[in-house]
């Protein structure tokens, strides 16, 4: 949809409201806050990597990364109880495709998600820890006729619940394309700005702390732009030129506190999970707790 | 939130909340069903308004929910303007207890009373020439909105335009509607050139310009245009101007109305695909201006703008707004001061359309003779057997209404037409058809709706589908139904139904006016779409409404 629909609106998000930050349906259900975002980010980077593997440009990536954060979002949203990310990811990525001027079929994604989700054959740390084989089998990641047939079942289901618990509300404006307008009027022609600014757009879709769900796109583009701008070395103009896009210094400040953490905490995740499955379905869930429970009860 | 808020709307209510339980709708009737999803009437609980539901129906869709439906909901969200339907909010029905084996979803907007299409079919009403200009200036409104913000209806007809009784006029129905790649249309400039294709295989045979007859697929905003001039022009005559029982046939009225085309008053025709094949249309001159002698001088002068073969030329709906027309004598009436009509139902309409039905000549059949489709004069009778795959209950509906419908009509009061009538479902049930036939044409207008012309009149849709024009329908799947729900059950049988009688009363009062199953069922079965539930929780839970979910 082009972006001049109607004017502001679409240039705009729907925000979490802070009773959704506080509180979510997977913490009611008994999930670990921490074990959620675990979920959440792990989930984030399947939707990435599917969407790449589906050759989607990366604005269908994102927004379909929107989406599926937005689905576990506070006591009205999803729970990982319920619904398996996995699915979650797959149904989000395919909805959002079938909407954009690139859609792809059930079959395509879930090819995709067999292979990304193979305990075998998987690129993925948090689904094959072990790494990738040397001599990859197919039949690790071969989709077969009954678990298409099952699975994209699953697949249209959630889509189903998606629009519903979003309440079919598809948009998602994003800051990339006005990350670049702002370059242009700030007047920096270093690609490298430019490249690094969308580096943090794109991990900041990964954040823990939700920022495309808390910020609106022109405050993600002002701070990627600052952060991107200082770590090339460049100068930007004098004075609170982020005003000027309408952001304040707090709002900032924040999100390039944000940004900047966000490479520490990737690597912690795969540190605290260095070596195991990060769970992705409901059933790995349930079993993650149980492991959990033990532990505690033998100590 | 006194300052205007991207959170809340015009109402204060929040943008961005999930679903509504449809339990905060008390259901009022229905008022129609098809394809497309059925209609219903309904009261808000929470601040009484009178709205209509629309649920989308969901079966056999091979791609899980419709983007076409998806498309359109897109589509509403984004808009906002007087002369535009507004889309209130999305709705869920839940059924009760664990599991929530079904769900149905409803779009919800708020109740029109008329559509143009209907208001012009009900005999008691005639528009004064005020009241015509009152109604184009609106329409006019919505599609310079529309057009200014990239995006072609493609679905320009009478049956599409609702019309309250406060005498606003809303541009609905956006299944087909799509965002252009090209700017918008500067005044003087017509709709402008477009850069890319698309697929002409949308708008109603009687509302298609010449130039998507003629497979035109770079076509532009003047597309809207032209379904603006036939809307003028039916105004005037009290039913659709152009109504062509074929492409071809289509081509041929509309040459035979502005004359044939040439190299000065068409550019570029000769070079297009042509009309089935057809490339040659003789050599005649219009006979528009004695078509509609009684209109004054100013009134033609728009409507040739308006119905010009040369789609560059064609006007624009910011020039049009300015055309001398508006600003001469009889000026145009307010909106608030036309007269107001009760607001009738569906079943209303269908007696006037019995009634008509026994009127001279019907909009598309008789005179013109149904050809190759043959059986679709509302005078004939004899659609039912020859278009098995429609379903039979229209036919029955238009010819079993006839004895009983006329018979009630003398002493009961004229009611126009309501809103959520059946030709705006019609599109959706044309489309529904669509994707099986590929083709576009509304059907079962008042009996005498254009038939579905044969898929092979089209270029191929699979070859389109794919890439450009499938941008339209990625998958060519049904627009609110499947392919095989190619039925148009939305005009309910009288056939099959005893409560005939009853009718004179609204639908809401007698949901069982119809013989059929499931009327009065306001929460019907829905089989689809709820993931495998692992865990119970109280489903109480989820049912909450208006949870703030995306505000700030």
């Amino acid at each position: 949809m082009p972006q001049e629909i109607a004017g502001l609106k679409f240039l705009s998000n729907a925000l979490a409201t802070p009773e959704q930050l506080t509180s979510s349906s997977s913490s009611i259900d008994g999930v670990p806050t921490d074990l959620e975002t675990s979920v959440r980010f792990a989930g984030a980077q399947l939707t990435q990597s599917a969407g790449i593997l589906l050759r989607l440009s990366q604005d269908i990536i994102a927004q379909a990364i929107v989406t599926f954060t937005r689905f576990w979002l506070g006591p009205e949203g999803g729970s990982l109880r319920i619904y398996s990310a996995k699915d979650v990811s797959a149904a989000a990525l395919y909805m959002t495709a079938k909407l954009s001027f690139q859609p792809t079929s059930p079959r395509s994604v879930l090819n995709v998600y067999t292979f990304l989700l193979s305990k075998e054959a998987s690129p993925l740390w948090f689904v094959n820890p072990r790494g990738l084989p040397t001599e990859p089998v197919p039949e690790h990641y071969h989709l077969t006729e009954g678990g298409y047939q099952a699975q994209r079942h699953i697949l249209l289901q959630i889509e189903s619940v998606i629009l519903r618990t979003l309440g079919f509300n598809t948009h998602v404006a994003l800051p990339h394309t006005i990350t670049l307008t702002y370059l242009q009027t700030l007047g920096v022609a270093s690609p490298a700005v430019a490249r690094r600014a969308f580096e943090h757009l794109n991990s900041s879709l990964l954040s823990p702390q939700l920022l495309y769900l808390t910020h609106q796109p022109n405050a993600l583009a002002v701070a990627s732009i600052y952060l991107a701008a200082r770590e090339n070395g460049v100068k930007l103009v004098d004075g609170e030129w982020w005003e000027v896009f309408d952001v304040d210094r707090e709002d900032l400040g924040f999100l390039v506190v944000a940004m900047q953490s966000m490479e520490g905490f990737a690597r912690a995740e795969s540190e605290k999970w260095k070596g195991r499955m990060l769970p992705l379905d409901t059933e790995e869930v349930d079993a993650e707790i149980e492991r959990r429970r033990m532990l505690e009860a033998g100590e | 939130m006194g300052a205007p808020s991207l959170e809340r709307d015009s109402n204060g209510a929040t943008r961005f909340n999930g679903c509504t339980s449809i339990r905060d709708f008390e259901f009022l009737g229905k008022l129609g069903e098809g394809t497309f999803g059925e209609v219903y009437r309904a009261r808000s609980k929470r601040d009484g308004s009178i709205v209509a539901l629309k649920k989308i129906l969901m079966h056999n869709e091979r791609d899980g929910f419709p983007i076409t439906a998806l498309r359109e909901i897109k589509l509403l969200k984004m808009l906002s303007h007087t002369n535009i339907m507004r889309l209130k909010e999305m709705s869920v029905e839940r059924s009760k207890g664990e599991g929530r084996k079904k769900a149905s979803m409803y779009m919800v907007f708020p109740y029109m009373e008329h559509d143009l299409s209907g208001l012009l079919e009900n005999p008691a009403v005639h528009f004064t020439e005020a009241q015509i200009k009152c109604y184009l200036i609106q329409l006019l409104e919505g599609l310079r909105y529309l057009h200014g913000k990239c995006i072609l209806h493609r679905d320009m007809k009478a049956a599409n335009l609702l019309i309250s009784n406060r005498g606003i006029l809303q541009i609905a129905d956006f299944g087909l509607a799509r965002p252009f790649d090209e700017p918008p249309p500067q005044p003087g400039k017509g709709g402008g050139e477009a850069k890319r294709d698309y697929t002409t295989l949308v708008v109603t045979r009687w509302y298609r310009p010449p130039e998507l007859l003629l497979q035109l697929r770079r076509y532009t905003s003047a597309i809207d245009m032209w379904g603006v001039g036939c809307v003028f022009g039916e105004m005037f005559k009290g039913k659709p101007i152009l109504a062509g029982n074929s492409d071809l046939n289509q081509a041929q009225l509309i040459f035979g109305l502005v004359g044939t085309p040439t190299e000065e008053n068409m550019p570029g025709w000769s070079a297009l695909p042509g009309c089935e094949g057809v490339k040659s249309f003789g050599n005649r001159f219009g006979n528009l201006a004695d078509v509609f002698k009684d209109l004054n001088p100013t009134a033609i002068s728009l409507l040739t703008e308006l119905l010009k073969l040369d789609w560059r030329k064609r006007i624009n709906a910011m020039d049009a707004l300015k055309h001398p027309y508006f600003s001469t004598p009889p000026l145009p009436a307010r909106p608030g001061d036309l007269p107001s009509f009760e607001d009738s139902h569906e079943l209303d309409r269908r007696r006037f359309r019995g009634q008509r039905a026994a009127l001279p000549p019907a909009p598309a059949g008789g005179s013109v003779g149904m050809g190759r489709n043959g059986g679709w004069s509302a005078n004939s009778g004899n659609r039912t057997g020859a278009e098995p795959r429609n379903n039979a209950q229209l036919p029955s509906a238009a010819r079993g209404a006839k004895p009983n419908v006329n018979g009630n009509q003398g002493n009961q009061q004229r009611r126009p037409i309501d809103s959520w009538n059946n030709e705006s479902q019609q599109t959706r049930s044309r489309r529904a058809g669509e994707e099986t036939s590929q083709s576009l044409p509304s059907r079962h207008r008042d009996g005498g709706l254009p038939p579905k012309p044969p898929a092979s009149t089209h270029q191929s849709w699979t070859a389109s589908h794919g890439d450009k024009g499938g941008r339209d329908r990625p998958y060519g799947t049904g627009r609110y139904g499947a392919p095989d729900a190619n039925v148009d059950s939305y005009v309910p049988s009288y056939g099959g139904g005893g409560g005939r009688s009853r009718e004179r009363d609204h639908g809401p009062a007698n949901p069982d006016w119809r013989g059929g199953p499931c009327h009065d069922k306001p929460y019907p079965d829905y089989s689809r779409d709820n993931p495998p539930r692992r865990r119970s929780r109280s489903p109480m839970y989820r049912d909450r409404v208006d949870r703030p979910a995306y505000r700030r």
